[in-house]
């Protein structure tokens, strides 16, 4: 990859992006204050089965379909994969999540300077109705536009969606700045080896089903730090 | 070309063609091994009559067996009992489902046992699930737990078109396994797909594969996973108010033994995930939210099954 496509790539997944994510803890608050969470082991269990067998077969599929769309100049594919991850995220609460974050991302990639004619056209479909607009498929849309290959544009929004676990984590659990780097450290072979694995899958699935529920009993919390 | 496989096919839309799975003839392969396992299947056509639900169509080959829909109640729902004799299903299984509701028919289907999956080292054991339900129609499905048994291969989909007005609850669950004898989360590869869609295009999907290597830590120490929806355009939104707060009020109502959530899915409707501990405490879940879902949305109390 040349400086000018990581650096296109890199503006959209650097925490100073505005993509709201930081408002989100993806059900850790809800299993933190379920006592199902209570140290940096289990919170490392939590993430890494989200990303392995959720994100991981999910969302990281959905990317990569995403960047089949901009290689093959073809919408479509990220509609029917925008709908497909509208319908399996069965939760409200991070189904919505993931369409606000999207939304910034693909507005914000709609608007530089050498903007891609298929994020332009994905971005009407979103104002439409036409398209949810999720996370994944608006990342894998904008990173493959700036020229990152399928893997790491995976790789890169599993690695997002794990600090933002971390982020989380620092203010819910007992984990200051160094373990919570320790932890990504511990974890970037396991996110290549994800991103490698769902390169080249066809299917959405995911299976997440303690973590999925505490994410929808987020909202039942009488005290909450996150949105989810 | 299978509809389940979820390592080799795109399924990237949620109006996915309703493809069948593949049968496979006898005739055509060389190895005895090869024809092991049954090709089952049972199919319904219901229509209204008067106050009742009744049956017009039925077709049944083995190892399904064919028990007439019985009227348990005053209601006009006929409660439908999927047999099959043997006890569950061996590698090479493959059996279907099929049900065509017409406009305002009311239809329960339950099982009278647990779906047992037992061990193969050959191929695995296949349940399709294909529900038609028409304009202001009712259906339930709410089969016994499937229990994989250690060694096991089972792949199931469920699909359900909704017409204008139609309402599913469907309940899908599974054990680690075979629980009582300490044998948890052993079975070889568990497959599992829940399409539901609406005439508007809508959906909700539930699409997992699970193997012991990727159970994760933090189901491990479950052993009963399960997923319940209620969907349907026509159900009135207070309604739906009410039994979602019934329903998050029976997911804390065992705290020790279950663990639950309820959301609301990309279709009109609400979806609840639990995990439990016992059969016990699942079986007490849903039966709680079976009598709230039938009270709440329809002014109905929940039938006596005879069961247990």
């Amino acid at each position: 990859m040349d400086t000018r496509a990581f650096l296109k790539g890199f503006r959209f997944v650097d925490s100073f992006f505005p993509s709201g994510s930081y408002a989100y803890s993806s059900g850790l608050e809800a299993a933190v204050q379920g006592g199902a969470v209570k140290n940096s082991e289990e919170f490392s269990h939590f993430v890494l089965e989200v990303l392995t067998t959720g994100l991981g077969k999910r969302e990281a599929v959905a990317a990569g379909f995403a960047h089949d769309a901009i290689v093959f100049g073809a919408l479509e594919i990220a509609v029917k994969t925008d709908w497909e991850l509208e319908a399996m995220k069965l939760g409200r609460e991070l189904r919505m999540a993931s369409r606000q974050m999207g939304r910034q991302v693909v507005r914000s990639a709609a608007e530089q300077s050498d903007r891609h004619p298929l994020i332009q056209d994905y971005l009407v479909a979103v104002e439409a109705g036409q398209s949810p607009g999720h996370m994944a498929v608006a990342m894998g849309l904008t990173l493959a536009a700036a020229g990152w290959s399928k893997a790491d544009l995976i790789a890169v929004f599993l690695y997002q969606a794990a600090t933002g676990y971390v982020a989380a984590a620092m203010k819910l659990l007992p984990i200051g700045q160094r373990e919570g780097q320790q932890l990504l450290d511990g974890w970037l072979d396991i996110i290549e080896r994800i991103g490698q694995d769902a390169a080249p899958q066809r299917a959405l699935s995911s299976w997440s089903p303690v973590q999925d529920i505490y994410a929808m009993r987020h909202r039942q919390l009488e005290s909450r730090l996150f949105r989810s | 070309m299978s509809s389940l496989g979820l390592s080799n096919l795109f399924r990237a839309t949620p109006t996915v063609t309703d493809k069948r799975l593949t049968v496979i003839h006898p005739a055509v392969h060389d190895s005895a091994l090869d024809t092991v396992g049954r090709h089952g299947s049972l199919s319904y056509t219901f229509k209204r009559e008067g106050a009742r639900t009744v049956l017009t169509h039925s077709a049944c080959s083995s190892p399904w067996h064919y028990f007439p829909p019985t009227f348990l109640d005053d209601s006009g729902c006929a409660y439908t009992w999927l047999v099959n004799p043997s006890g569950g299903l061996v590698g090479g299984d493959y059996l279907t489902v099929t049900a065509q509701l017409q406009a305002h028919t009311h239809v329960m289907m339950t099982s009278p046992s647990a779906n047992r999956i037992y061990r193969s080292e050959g191929k695995s054991a296949e349940q399709e699930i294909r529900l038609t339900v028409g304009a202001g129609a009712r259906m339930e499905w709410l089969p016994e737990v499937t229990i994989p048994f250690a060694g096991s291969q089972f792949r199931q989909s469920i699909h359900i078109d909704l017409a204008p007005g139609a309402t599913v609850v469907l309940w899908d669950a599974m054990a680690s396994g075979r629980v009582a004898s300490g044998e948890r989360w052993m079975f070889a590869s568990y497959e599992n797909e829940i399409v539901i869609r609406t005439t508007a295009g809508a959906a909700a999907v539930e699409r997992f594969l699970v193997t012991p290597d990727s159970v994760g830590t933090m189901v491990k120490s479950w052993d009963y996973v399960g997923s319940l929806f209620v969907v349907g355009d026509s159900v009135d939104l207070d309604r739906l108010a009410i039994l979602e707060s019934k329903l998050d009020e029976l997911c804390g109502q065992q705290p020790r033994e279950l663990l639950g959530g309820v959301s609301r899915p990309a279709v009109p409707g609400l979806v609840v995930k639990v995990v439990a501990r016992s059969a016990p405490a699942l079986a007490d879940f849903l039966e709680a939210a079976w009598q709230n879902i039938r009270e709440i949305l329809w002014a109905l109390p929940v039938a006596a099954l005879r069961r247990y």
